[in-house]
């Protein structure tokens, strides 16, 4: 329970930020003040200056644009794929459910970093580039989790008496498997997502992601590396935002599955 | 039979590790008699001959240290003799004569008298030479041999300028018997030979024995190319060069002057840093444009901002240190305000947008950056488009593609440019034209001064680019190197004059894998498969062979279908942008571009089988040779990253269960919450501050090379191995920790502790390796994930490995690198699923009769 309330809180935060940042920033994240250039953290600038003088703290908060959009779409990607390939497999068995398996193991054979090496080299870096190679990557893992959890569910009995009552596999499929496919799934996607906001940062950290000007987290680690030792902040909170991110979404599945599960649902 | 298995098994591994201690053992120290330099290099010349290109870079590495030319410019652009020790100009300036330097040989054994040097001329100034400053040496008219060591040389109109335009290195004197492969080859009468050129790595040169003037105190020279500014400041810092001229991190300037180790020198180069404006395309063609730009940007701002102040303003295309300089910076002041009237004026009250090419140069990124923040003040939207070189070369330079791009301009006193209609940036004017023609013809001095101001003015006034700063040149060498100062305008540094004090020698940076390692390992791995397959029975080994074998084969069918989608074509990409198509044409076939897909798949199959992963159309050599070498680090940075995220694993998910109870446990277990959170390359970073810069104990970037024995590399793949380890080993804790608890109230475990076993021994023997047979399971995707942060490492610290070499070939466009890189990974990948497998099969009995999970 603890995890589920710090991880909400964590994430609404960093969502919400986010999410102000459309409306109003402290400062315009792209106007370069060069005189003011790698000011260390002050009331002034939260978080530093960079090295054209920009305000750190806007662009750390506007960075987290790309990493949330990034995050959904290779989210959307993988379960809107992933799911209906995975109930498929686990419906149908036979040979959907070999070809599905022969797909994951494809795709796991890839490191997920690869994938978006193969994407950048057809279609140059950006931020498709990153969704696709996240989403690609999510699409077994979706398929993989649908697949095991709907062939236990297909095992129940309220399914079998719904078979022999003479219900259709779509119907049932629609109104007895997915719902209650729902709590692995949401578990599973908060696990992905706060995955993917690990490999965006790690992709734009070497320039495969989001492009110039939108600012990104891993880009500013990169533009970080040299100063290490002169302003070592603009490595730090960047970093950080990362790290905040990623922990609230891991923190949120963590509490997802301790309240979704029904076997600990009685106490532990 | 288990048990002779199992000694059987551990004398094995003794005798590995005795194998690798002797392979280690045995390796002898390089010999190497005399003094060695390493030389950082930031841009790799495309070829090693100054006559055929117009790279900056060759220079650098060429001229004069196996290049020279008729006369050299010394200090203050004065002429001195080189090869030819004395000349004699006539009256009218049309008539030249030079006497060569006696008994001096190319390193070809070929003799320098008047034959050399007429063929030289004869092949610069040839219809359809490539030449670079085939303008300035267009004057010549015919070279005559008046005896075996006298040069005549006759122009067909007067030309005082000649003197200085054969000080350059497009005007060396080559061999006629070598010429034709000095761009790989390079053959010359200079105080050093070429040995070899290592693509993508380093350029060596020895001493040249033979040599007509004073011998070089360093025997040996090897310039190292690290572009990444980062890899340049690690790379001083560690050693690895001992001088790094042009040195492309200008932030790190403050701590190397700090630093008495070090020793720092700052002059103004020659080069021109500008913003090229294509003066064809709309609506650069119109001068108020143009001039708008000018007004919108600040260049004090960008020398400060890109540069980290270094570097002088410049208004026009000429620098500080050419005669007859004119300072105009102030033409053009500060103004968006005027900047947005004047685009008001031509039409364009609310901005435009457009676009800018930004080379992969540090500099040039950071100044683009400036630039179109300064522009977009006056409402100019700028797009920053980063452009590789050679695709900057085809479509920028050759094909006059492009709107705005940053680039410096090394060339000396290269106005001339100004004058070529066909030049990227199609400036045309028949008055600065006439200019150029009257400069042509005057020798007086003053007069000279005159027209060099005009032509400044002409240049400044017609706002033709947007003239940004001269280029600072900052040289960090280590404090014992002496003598590298440079006199000569055109040269960083003088390795003629260089030497080392102290021990020089030059760590080796062949990073293969000692050869006994390597079948130690192969070995190990081999004895291992058959002890797995033994356990876990034959037919689910063939079983999961075969599948695994299923999967590869349609990865690599994937993989070789997503790159031929990849745009570009690498047979015009290896014979250049002047090739004719009957060549490219012939060269797509030779390298099996053609044909159906199908056809062109199995043939690629076929050649991997093989061990042929084909040929890098960037750096021309064999692709296996650059992956066996990258192999060499990625795979043991892998194995050593895995190797500690396990033991930690272990430590921390049994710590977390031991005591949980306590506030230890508690700790241990939020470490491994928040451990996966935490980018393992954001991880690197911080690590590399105390333990890297501070306190020296490991390395704070780069691979020394197997050569340079375990120690060394060991020093330098902790870091990396613990950046990497960290957040899997939290992942894998984590896991393990909910498989040990799952376990605490199994009977067995209920009956161990009836029985009197303390908790540790419980969780020891008991729980834990029930436990791990689901960690196996994730092994193999633990490994696929270590992989691909292996990736990243690499790039924090700089290590030579796969994942670098296919960005590398990513920028460069390479898709052969790519696909053979991608399919050695993936290859990997299922490598270490089909042990895992095995590994689970052969201690757990209940999966060996299960089909594919």
């Amino acid at each position: 329970m603890k995890a589920l309330v710090a991880g909400v809180a964590l994430l609404c935060g960093t969502a919400a930020l986010v999410l102000l940042s459309f409306v109003w920033l402290p400062y315009d994240p792209a106007v370069m003040d060069i005189p003011q250039r790698l000011a260390p953290p002050s009331w002034a600038h939260v978080f530093g200056t960079d090295i054209y003088g920009r305000d750190v703290f806007s662009n750390v908060v506007r960075a987290g644009r790309p990493s949330f959009e990034v995050a959904f779409f290779s989210l959307a990607i993988g379960a809107g794929a992933g799911i209906p390939m995975g109930l498929l497999a686990a419906t149908a068995r036979g040979w959907p459910d070999e070809i599905l398996s022969r797909f994951n193991d494809v795709v796991f054979a890839f490191p997920a970093l690869l994938i978006a090496v193969l994407v950048a080299s057809v279609y140059g870096p950006g931020v498709i580039d990153a969704v696709a190679a996240i989403g690609i990557f999510n699409i077994p893992v979706f398929a993989r989790t649908t697949r095991a959890a709907a062939i236990g569910l297909w095992q129940r009995d309220y399914v079998l008496a719904s078979i022999a009552a003479g219900k259709g596999p779509t119907r049932i499929v629609l109104d007895h498997i997915l719902p209650n496919l729902a709590p692995a799934l949401i578990v599973q996607a908060a696990i992905q997502g706060s995955l993917a906001i690990l490999a965006e940062a790690g992709l734009s950290y070497v320039g495969l992601g989001s492009q110039p000007p939108e600012p990104s987290w891993g880009r500013m680690l990169a533009g970080a590396q040299t100063l290490i030792e002169s302003a070592p902040w603009l490595a730090v909170f960047p970093g950080l935002a990362i790290l905040s991110t990623t922990l609230a979404l891991s923190l949120l599945a963590d509490g997802l599955r301790d309240a979704l599960d029904p076997r600990r649902i009685g106490g532990r | 039979m288990a048990k002779l298995f199992a000694a059987a098994l551990r004398c094995a591994v003794v005798g590995c590790v005795l194998l690798l201690t002797a392979a280690n053992v045995a390796r002898a120290a390089p010999a190497d008699a005399g003094s060695a330099l390493a030389v950082g290099l930031q841009l790799e010349p495309p070829v090693l001959d100054p006559t055929v290109n117009a790279s900056a870079a060759i220079g650098a590495v060429v001229f004069p240290t196996i290049f020279e030319g008729l006369v050299r410019i010394g200090p203050g652009w004065r002429i001195e003799p080189a090869l030819a020790k004395a000349w004699t100009v006539s009256a009218d300036g049309r008539s030249y004569v030079f006497h060569l330097r006696p008994q001096v040989r190319f390193g070809d054994g070929t003799p320098l008298d008047a034959a050399a040097v007429r063929f030289s001329f004869r092949r610069a100034v040839a219809a359809g030479s490539l030449n670079p400053q085939r303008a300035l040496l267009a004057a010549i008219d015919g070279v005559t041999a008046l005896d075996s060591l006298t040069v005549g040389v006759h122009l067909r109109r007067p030309d005082f300028t000649l003197l200085q335009a054969l000080g350059l290195s497009a005007a060396v004197i080559v061999s006629p018997r070598s010429a034709a492969t000095n761009a790989v080859r390079p053959v010359g009468t200079g105080p050093f030979r070429f040995v070899e050129w290592r693509r993508g790595e380093a350029i060596v040169l020895a001493r040249n024995s033979a040599y007509w003037g004073l011998q070089p105190a360093v025997a040996r020279v090897t310039f190292k190319v690290i572009a990444d500014p980062n890899a340049a400041i690690d790379a001083v810092i560690t050693g690895d060069v001992d001088v790094y001229p042009a040195f492309p991190a200008p932030e790190a300037v403050a701590r190397f002057e700090r630093d008495p180790r070090f020793a720092v020198e700052t002059v103004l180069s020659e080069a021109k840093t500008i913003v090229a404006i294509n003066n064809r395309r709309a609506p650069f063609n119109d001068l108020r444009v143009r001039r708008a730009l000018s007004y919108a940007i600040d260049r004090r701002a960008i020398v400060d901002a890109a540069m980290f102040g270094f570097g002088a303003p410049i208004g026009s295309h000429y620098t500080r240190s050419d005669p007859g300089y004119v300072d105009l910076t102030g033409e053009y002041p500060y103004d968006p305000a005027r900047a947005r009237a004047l685009l008001a004026q031509a039409g364009y009250p609310r901005g435009f947008s457009t676009t800018l090419a930004v080379p992969p140069l540090s500099y040039a990124e950071r100044t683009a950056e400036v630039v179109a923040a300064e522009l977009a003040q006056a409402g100019v939207r700028v797009k920053l488009v980063a452009v590789d070189w050679v695709p900057w070369l085809t479509q920028v330079f050759g094909a006059h593609d492009f709107d705005l791009t940053i680039v410096a301009h090394a060339e000396p006193l290269d106005y001339d440019i100004y004058g070529r209609d066909d030049y990227y940036f199609g400036y045309s004017n028949p008055h600065y034209k006439a200019l150029l023609a009257r400069l042509e013809l005057t020798a007086d001095p003053r007069a000279r001064r005159a027209l060099l101001g005009a032509v400044q003015r002409t240049i400044a006034a017609d706002a033709v680019n947007l003239f940004l700063f001269q280029y600072p040149d900052i040289t960090i060498a280590n404090a014992n190197v002496h003598g590298i100062h440079s006199a000569s305008p055109l040269s960083d540094i003088d390795l003629a004059t260089a030497s080392v004090s102290g021990d020089g020698a030059a760590p080796g940076s062949r990073a293969d894998l000692p050869a006994g390692a390597a079948t130690a390992f192969a070995a190990l791995l081999c004895i291992a498969l058959v002890w797995l397959a033994l356990r876990a029975g034959w037919s689910y080994v063939a079983q999961r062979a075969l599948s695994l074998a299923l999967t590869l084969a349609l990865a690599s069918l994937a993989i070789f279908a997503v790159m031929q989608a990849v745009p570009g074509d690498p047979a015009r990409a290896v014979l250049g942008i002047h090739a004719d198509p009957a060549a490219i044409a012939a060269l797509r076939r030779q390298m099996g571009l053609d044909g159906p897909f199908l056809d062109r798949y199995l043939a690629w199959i076929g050649g991997l089988l093989h061990g042929e992963f084909g040929t890098s159309w960037t750096y021309h050599e064999s692709v296996a040779r650059l992956i066996r070498e990258r192999f060499a680090l990625s795979f043991p940075l892998t194995l050593y990253a895995l190797t500690l995220s396990t033991a930690v694993a272990l430590s921390l998910g049994i710590g977390a269960v031991r005591w949980r109870s306590s506030p230890l446990g508690a700790a241990l277990a939020a470490f491994s919450h928040v451990g996966l959170a935490i980018p393992s390359f954001w991880l690197g970073l911080l690590l590399v501050i105390p333990f890297g810069i501070g306190l020296h104990w490991f390395s704070a970037g780069g691979f020394p090379g197997w050569s340079a024995g375990w120690l060394a590399v060991l020093r330098s793949l902790t870091l990396p191995a613990i950046a990497l380890a960290l957040p899997q080993a939290a992942v894998f804790a984590r896991v393990l920790q909910h498989e040990l608890l799952e376990l605490r109230d199994a009977d067995f475990l209920r009956t161990a502790r009836a029985k009197g076993l303390s908790e540790t021994a419980i969780l020891l023997r008991h729980a834990l390796p029930n436990a791990l047979i689901p960690m196996l399971t994730i092994l193999a995707l633990q490994f696929s994930f270590v992989l691909a942060g292996g990736i990243l490492i690499e790039n924090v610290f700089f290590l030579p490995g796969l994942g670098r070499l296919a960005f590398q070939a990513i920028t460069n466009r390479d898709a052969t690198v790519v696909q053979s890189v991608a399919i050695v990974l993936v290859a990997e990948v299922v490598a270490v699923s089909l042990l895992a497998d095995l590994l689970a099969a052969a201690i757990d009995p209940r999966r060996r009769t299960a089909s594919a999970p």
